[in-house]
This record gives C-alpha cells, structure tokens and sequence, in this order.
C-alpha cells in the first residue's frame, strides 16, 4: 500500500499517526457532528475525541478509540489541536465518499505539532491525494459539569423510532420541549409552531424502549436550532440514551456501529432554554 | 366531530391532501352527513378542488351536532401531520379526527406502532362554505380513462409549462402547450400530441372545442389517481366554462374544477361542429418544410413576411390571466352564464379578446351573519350548490 | 435549405440523446453544423462563456436510418442553426420508447427543428408527439466562427485518467477553491492542485501513458529541444468550468486525453466510436 512507504526520517517527525484502511470509518462520524466549521481535535492514546461547540449551550464530542485505528501513536500525553471540519471532511471524503463494494479510501492522519498543518494521505485506487489543512490553537471545551449522579431521568431507545420523530418536527417551533415522567406520558416530545402544537409520545413499555428510569416529572425547554443537529447523529446510530439532570441539562448519547461492526460513540449535551417561561 | 381512519385509508387521506395543497394554501374542512369534505382554491379563484369522503371511508364518523361546522386552517399544517407516506404506510395503525370547539382546534391523532402516538393541534379558523358550481351532466364532453394515459401524455410537458390546449373532435384529442406572449412564442418549444379514442374507456364528444387550461394544477390529481388506480373523467365543453376532472369510488369522490380560457374569436370558430382550427400535423412530404424564402429574407435584411400556419393571436391582456385576482370582480360574475357581460378585468388597456373566466363560486354565509368572514367579502350567497353526490 | 432525419433504432436513438443531453450540459446555447455526413455542435470561445469552446462531431449514419440535407446553396451545402440544447434534450428524453423519431427544418411561427415522434399505444393508432424546437438560421458571412478548431501547439499531451474519479475529486475541491491547476508531463503523470489560505490538496495520477502524437510534436522541434520528461506543463483554470465539463458526461468514452498548452488553454478530447468532443478552458491568471 503506497501510504506505508513513507520514510522512517519522516515518521520521527510526526507526533500523531492515525492509519485506517477505510476512511470513511472517521468521516462518518465526523458528520454526525458537523454543524458548525470548527472542530477541536483531542488525541490521547484512548484515541481521538473530536468537540464541536455551539454558543457555549451546545456541545457536541466524537470518540473514536484507538483500537479502531490500524495504526496509532501517538508521542505525547495529549496533542491538540483546532482544524475547519467542512475542509477536513471534503479531503476525507476527496474520492467521492460512496460505498461501492470492494472499492474504499485509505487514509494516513499525521500532525506535526504545533504550528503545523494536519496532513492528510488519502489513497484509492492507486490515486494519491495529499491534503495539508491549516491547524488552529485549541479552544478549551465547555465543561458540561453532567454526571451519572445527579441523573434524574433516563431513557434508552431504540433509535429507528425517534428517527421518525426529529424528521417530522415541526421546524416553526423555537424549542423542543422533552417531558419524562415515571407517569404518563412517560416520554413526550413536543413542539409549539405556527400552526399549533405536536406531541411525540413513546409509553414506557413500548418495544423500542430498552430503559425507562425515571424518577421524577420533569418537562424542559430546548432550542430547537441547537438541538436539530443532532439528527445527524441520530440517522447514523443504532440506540440512543436521554438524560436529564436536576438542572434540566440534556445528555444525548448514541451508539454507532461502523462499517466494520466496530463501536463508536457520540454525545451531545444542551442547556435548557431559559428564555421560554413554562405553561 | 369524531373520525376515524384505519389501515390504509390514512395514506389515501394523506394523499388527497396532498393533492389540494397543490391547489390552494388553505383547507377548507366541512364535516357533512353525506361524508367528510375537505376542499382548496388558488388565490385567483381559477382552480378549485374537493374531495368527499363517504362515513363508509371511516371506521368511525361522528359528525358534530347544531349548526354545520366549516373550519379552514393552513394546508401545510395538515401536510406536516402527514408528512412521510412512506413511513405512514408502515407505522400508522389508525388516525383520529377530533373536534375541540372551545379551543378552537382540531386533533390529528396518529396511533403507531411500537406504542408511539403523535398528536396534532392545529388551529382553524372559521370559515363560510367553499363549493365551486358545476353539474357534470350538463357538459357535452365527457372522457374517462385509466390515469396512465394521462400521467403518459402530461410527460411530454415540462414540469414548469403553465397552460395546455385541449381540442377534440370525433374520435381524437390533440394536447400541445399554450403560449401566452408573443415575445415568448418565439423562443418556446411548442409540444403537440394526439390521443385516439380507443386508449378511452369513454370518448363521448357532442361539440368540437379546444379549452386551455392550467396543467400545474392538474397535476396534483394525476399523482393521487395514478396511485391509487382509480379512473379519471374528464368534462368540458365551450372556452370559458371550467373544465372538471373527476375520480370516484365507493367511498370518495374527488373533483377538480379548473377555469379556462376565454378566448371570443376562437369561440366563434370552434362553437361549430366542424374539424378543429389547428391542422393535424403535415403529411410527411420533405419538399413541404422549405426555408428558402425565409433565408432569402435574412440575406438581403427584409423582415420575415407572414409565416406560420396558425393566425397571429391578439395579445392577452395579462400574461398571467388565469392567476390575476378576480374577486373585485365576483359581484358581477357570479352565476352569469354570459360570459361576455363579464366586467374587464383590471389591468386592460382596451377591449380584451381573451378573458379568463374564474370559477362561479357558490359562497352561503352562515345562518348567524355575526361570523367574521373571511377576504371573500363580496361574494353574494347563492341558491343551491350543484354538486354531485357520492356515488 | 431542407433537412430530415429519421432514427428508428432505439439504441442510436439513446445515444443520440444522451450526446445531446452532454452538450447541454455544457452550454446553453451553440451552433448546429449540418452537412450531408455529419453534425457538429460548436460553441466558439467568447469572453461571455467565460473563454470556453467546444467542439462535438458526429457522424450522421452512425445515427440515423434516413438522412437527407440541401444547404444553403450547392457550393455551400451546409446548414448552420443556433440551438438551444436543452429543449432538443428534454424533447428527446421522452421519446425513448419511440418506433421512430423524425428531426426535421421546419418553418413554424419561426424556424424551427422539429421532433417528431411516433410512440406505441395500446390502441391500433401510434401516437404521435410532436415538439417544435426554435432556432435561429446563421447567416453565411458568419460561418466562419464555428469552424473547426486546430489541434493547439501544445507541450504535453497524457490519457486523462477515469474521468469519474476526476469527477469525484473536482468535485470536492471545488467546495475549497475557485481555482484548479492542471499539470502533467511525458512520464503518464497528472496532478490536480489547489491551493488557498486553508488548506492545499494534490491528487496524484500515475501511469497514465501519453498519446502517440507527444513524441512527434517533440521532434518537430529538433533534437536540442526534447521536452524532458517529468517537466511538467501547467495551467491554472476556473474549476467550474473542469467541474461543467466533468458532470456532462454520460458515456464512458472509448478515449479520454488532454493538451496542455503551459499557462494558456486545457484542450480536453474524448473519443467514441462515433462521436468526437474537444472542448478547450483557457488558463485564468
């Protein structure tokens, strides 16, 4: 395979290599968080964890674990860096990204450190593409403050049907609002818009759903263009955990397998609108 | 006001409203005994559809009791309730249609499965009666044919053409694209075809006319027939009167009323039973197509004299005459059957040769003329509506 | 002026349509040349198609079963037409299923190309659907802007690699950069570079191999003058123009290359068994 004939000198230099045969095991993911153009990229060597934020309500992180890498090393504790994830995804995806069997992309990741660009070696075919993408510092990341402890609520779906739900929505709406309750209407989605309103209810012992731990009513607020991204992730995953928090902070977790069967995970965690007073 | 619909009945609803979005913005929804009317008008008041579901359509009809309920609320509200056919058909079990009078809402409830419901509050507004006035027997055309054939010949019209001209004569039907402008007819591309009889499963002609009429509109009924089979009648008869185009079955019946061109001088001619104005295409004879005088023209920079086998057409009026807005003009234009009383329209700037004719809309105002009604002010109430029943 | 043709083969009458479908692709408007063996679709380089220029050949029996044409005079046995490919493409597009489908010079209500089309029913009668194409007669004096053009004085001629994994590649850069370089050499290589203040992406094509007619240009000049090989040859284009060129094509030719005159004009060719296309981007500064 061309990629791995560089040179050893060359090699030296990098502080991060990432090798996968098929790229698309990367961009996939990455487009279940690409709402905004920059990405803040954190390699540790767990792996790659990849943020996009919105606005500091928003919150968005790709985990992609070493073990999916062919190839992984990394020579420092952590190597960070910021990079324009719609210019990372067109290189990625340089050779036009569709899944014909037998034909894939095989990508080669290496960064030099800072101050230099994200080089990308991307090989189909016995074509070579070499992408050199300019590397931003690092911002640092919102903490989120969610922890397991202070759960209120949670919920495990089968993703196939809220797919449907966030396809429908209703898109005149400022916000989408999430009712869990240990009662009914145990999980409820709903939406204000110019025409009315809409309510997504999915009862407790329904077979999409694997987990109802719910505690107590709680029904919150969200915007809805910070949270309409996400359905991005969503199409891409197989099951999904809802969250909520005494603050009625939103936790979104999806499980994505790849190509290969191999398991990724991407979360999102949103601030309650506090703008909207309740009804 | 309490339906319901199961099984796939719903994408048959879904589909029916999809359909009269293509006419109009709004649906009028009147829950009547004899079944459930749902109907649309564009904004000019030139097209105009309806359809009637019979009580048997649903698995459950209550209609409310006093005085007839109308309502009409956003048609993309509707639309969004019944937005994906595809998953309609594989997760819907039933849909519930219920009236809340004191909030002024109407509730779309869909039952799906894996326990999922989705619930609907659309508001309304209230509305008075929207009913076109037409009586199909009275028309001395009729065709009815499988939607193929219509679906086949629409497919040679780009999807952005506005008009088509439809003429018969015994036993054929000629299509082609109209052409407003003069400037235009230059540049477009004009399609012609000719069905024969036999591909009709009726081909009844009394008069040999040629109507011109809005094709976008027609559309929307060629995709609801075509998927669910049903045949389409066609009714029309002189230039100037609507042109109805109808699919039945046991349980729905569904109507599109669109006005057409009005055109006086070409009335006069094809009032007769004579063989239509526009000659059928040219026997294949090469020597026939000659250039020659025309590059004769060019060369020695004389003006092109008269070509074309067709009369100049005097120039319209408005180039967009069937969507102008005629309801300044309904006062004198309702139920008159002399359309050349008709008032100008607005924007002429001499006696216009061709007029749009809209829609003779029967408009009855409520029983308590409290009611705000809506922009249709102006609209004087009529006798009866003629439409048809079910079945 | 006469001309009438008829395809009743439903293979020719597809490739027919799907040539006219490329051309209209890549302009809007172009000249029809019609002689007694060919057609040619020309579209000559003004500044208002942003320099580009094209040149389409076909061989008329390789299409039609009857094909008749009297030009303008017996010296001049030509007809030339402006067209507008779009409306012949959507006209055709309609009538695959024809028994036979007639193109005939007609006088309307203006000039016109009329299709005419006799399509199956399930009734004894055929259909027939007939669409009425304007176009504009050119003149005489002005035939001398669509001729044919000559093969450019370039300095390295390659095979153009797949072109949909050029497609693919442009495609995408053409969400980064405005603007392409094109290079290649006499070893069968090609580059797409581009370059901006975000990123620089090069795709490399290898093993290309370079047409015949490379090393004879290369002797006219004599021996001192022998391009060396992995010299390459460059021109900077407008990447929407590469992109038009790329997403027009529906055939996979029999021969794809390109000359690349440095820093002046990319004359791309592609070849099938019975239709030839030049089409020529000039280099932007």
């Amino acid at each position: 395979m061309p990629l791995s004939t560089q040179s050893q000198g060359e090699d030296e230099q990098y502080v991060l290599v990432a090798s996968l045969d098929h790229a698309r095991n990367l961009s996939n993911i990455l487009k279940a968080i690409t709402f905004k153009d920059h990405a803040i990229f954190n390699a540790t060597p767990n792996g790659l964890k990849v943020t996009v934020e919105d606005s500091k309500c928003l919150q968005a992180n790709a985990f992609i674990q070493s073990k999916i890498f062919q190839e992984f090393t990394i020579k420092e504790d952590m190597v960070g860096f910021q990079v324009n994830l719609t210019v990372l995804l067109d290189c990625l995806n340089i050779f036009g990204g569709s899944t014909t069997p037998g034909v894939s992309t095989a990508l080669r990741m290496c960064y030099k450190g800072y101050g230099y660009p994200l080089t990308l070696f991307l090989e189909e075919g016995g074509v070579v593409t070499v992408c050199k993408i300019n590397t931003q510092e690092p911002e640092e990341p919102v903490d989120f403050e969610f922890c397991s402890t202070n759960v209120t609520n949670k919920v495990i779906l089968q993703s196939e049907s809220l797919k449907e739900a966030f396809s429908e929505l209703d898109m005149t709406s400022e916000v989408l609002q999430i009712t869990m309750s240990p009662s009914q209407p145990y999980f409820r989605l709903s939406t204000f818009g110019n025409s009315g309103n809409a309510h997504y209810d999915y009862p407790k012992d329904s077979d999409m759903m694997e987990l109802f731990k719910c505690t107590k009513t709680q029904t919150n607020r969200y915007k809805m263009s910070l949270l309409k991204p996400s359905t991005k992730a969503l199409a891409l995953s197989c099951k999904v955990s809802v969250r909520t928090d005494s603050r009625g902070f939103l936790s979104l977790q999806y499980l994505v397998r790849n190509d290969d069967g191999q398991i990724c995970f991407v979360e999102y965690y949103c601030c309650p609108d506090e703008d909207v007073a309740e009804d | 006001m309490d339906c319901v619909v199961t099984g796939g009945n719903v994408k048959v609803l879904a589909k029916a409203i999809h359909s009269l979005s293509r006419i109009g913005d709004e649906l009028y929804v009147e829950p009547q005994e004899d079944g459930l009317a749902l109907r649309s008008v564009n904004s000019s008041r030139s097209a105009y559809a309806c359809f009637l579901f019979a009580p048997l359509f649903f698995s459950r009809y209550t209609i409310p009791s006093g005085p007839a309920f109308r309502c009409k609320m956003a048609i993309k509200s509707v639309q969004a309730v019944f937005r994906s056919l595809a998953t309609l058909e594989k997760t819907v079990e039933k849909c519930h249609i219920e009236l809340d009078e004191q909030k002024n809402r109407l509730t779309f409830t869909l039952h799906c499965k894996h326990g999922l419901m989705k619930t609907h509050n659309l508001s309304f507004q209230d509305s008075e009666s929207l009913q076109a006035v037409f009586d199909k027997d009275s028309y001395a055309n009729v065709f009815r044919s499988h939607p193929r054939l219509l679906v086949d010949t629409v497919v040679h019209f780009s999807p952005s053409l506005e008009e088509v001209t439809v003429s018969v004569s015994d036993d054929q039907m000629w299509v082609k694209n109209h052409v407003e402008d003069e400037a235009d007819r230059s540049k477009a591309m004009l399609t012609e075809l000719c069905l024969a009889s036999d591909e009709f499963d009726n081909f009844s002609v009394q008069v040999h006319n040629s109507v011109t009429f809005c094709l976008k509109e027609l559309r929307g009924l060629l995709v609801f027939a075509e998927s669910t089979g049903l045949p389409i009648s066609m009714y029309f008869d002189e230039p100037g009167r609507p042109v109805v185009l109808s699919v039945t079955d046991s349980v729905l019946e569904g109507n599109f009323v669109l006005a057409t061109l009005s055109d006086d001088t070409d009335q006069r001619k094809n009032n007769t039973k004579r063989a239509r104005t526009t000659p059928p295409p040219a026997p294949d004879d090469f020597m026939n197509d000659d250039m020659d005088s025309y590059l004769i023209a060019m060369d020695t920079s004389i003006m092109p004299g008269p070509s074309a086998s067709r009369p100049p057409s005097p120039p319209l009026v408005n180039s967009t005459c069937l969507n102008h807005t005629a309801a300044a003009n309904h006062r004198t234009r309702l139920h008159s059957e002399e359309e050349d009383e008709e008032e100008e329209t607005v924007d002429s700037c001499g006696p216009p040769n061709k007029k749009f004719c809209s829609l003779f809309f029967g408009s009855v105002l409520p029983p308590s003329s409290q009611m705000t009604t809506q922009p249709l002010t102006g609209q004087e109430v009529l006798a009866s509506d003629s439409e048809d029943d079910v079945q | 002026m006469k001309f009438r043709g008829k395809i009743m083969d439903v293979a020719c009458l597809n490739h027919f349509t799907r040539v006219i479908t490329t051309i209209s692709k890549l302009t809007k408007m172009c000249v029809l040349r019609l002689t007694p063996d060919n057609l040619f679709f020309v579209l000559s380089g003004k500044v208002a198609n942003g320099g580009v220029s094209m040149w389409c050949e076909l061989s008329q029996e390789n299409f039609f079963d009857e094909f008749q044409m009297e030009g303008v005079s017996p010296e001049d046995n030509e007809i030339c037409l402006e067209v507008t490919p779009e409306n012949l493409s959507r006209a055709l597009k309609t009538v695959q299923n024809a028994k036979a489908v007639k193109l005939k010079l007609t006088k309307k209500h203006c000039p016109c190309l009329t299709i005419a089309a006799e399509l199956p029913t399930l009734s004894s009668v055929s259909r027939i659907v007939t669409h009425d194409v304007p176009v504009d007669v050119i003149p005489r004096r002005l035939w001398h802007e669509f001729k044919e053009p000559s093969m450019p004085d370039f300095d390295v001629s390659i095979y153009l690699p797949p072109l949909k994994t050029m497609k693919n590649v442009v495609d995408r850069m053409k969400n980064l950069s405005n603007f392409l370089v094109m290079e290649a050499n006499l070893n069968g290589e090609m580059n797409l570079k581009i370059d901006t203040d975000l990123v620089s992406v090069t795709t490399h094509f290898k093993d290309l191999g370079n047409p015949p007619w490379g090393d004879e240009a290369s002797q006219d000049r004599g021996p001192s003058q022998i391009r060396d090989p992995d010299a390459m040859a460059q021109t900077r284009v407008d990447i929407r123009k590469l992109q038009q060129f790329l997403m027009g094509q529906q055939v996979n030719p029999s021969k794809a290359m390109c000359n690349i005159v440095h820093e002046r004009v990319v004359h791309l060719i592609l070849l099938h068994e019975d239709v030839s296309l030049q089409y020529f981007i000039p280099a932007v500064a």
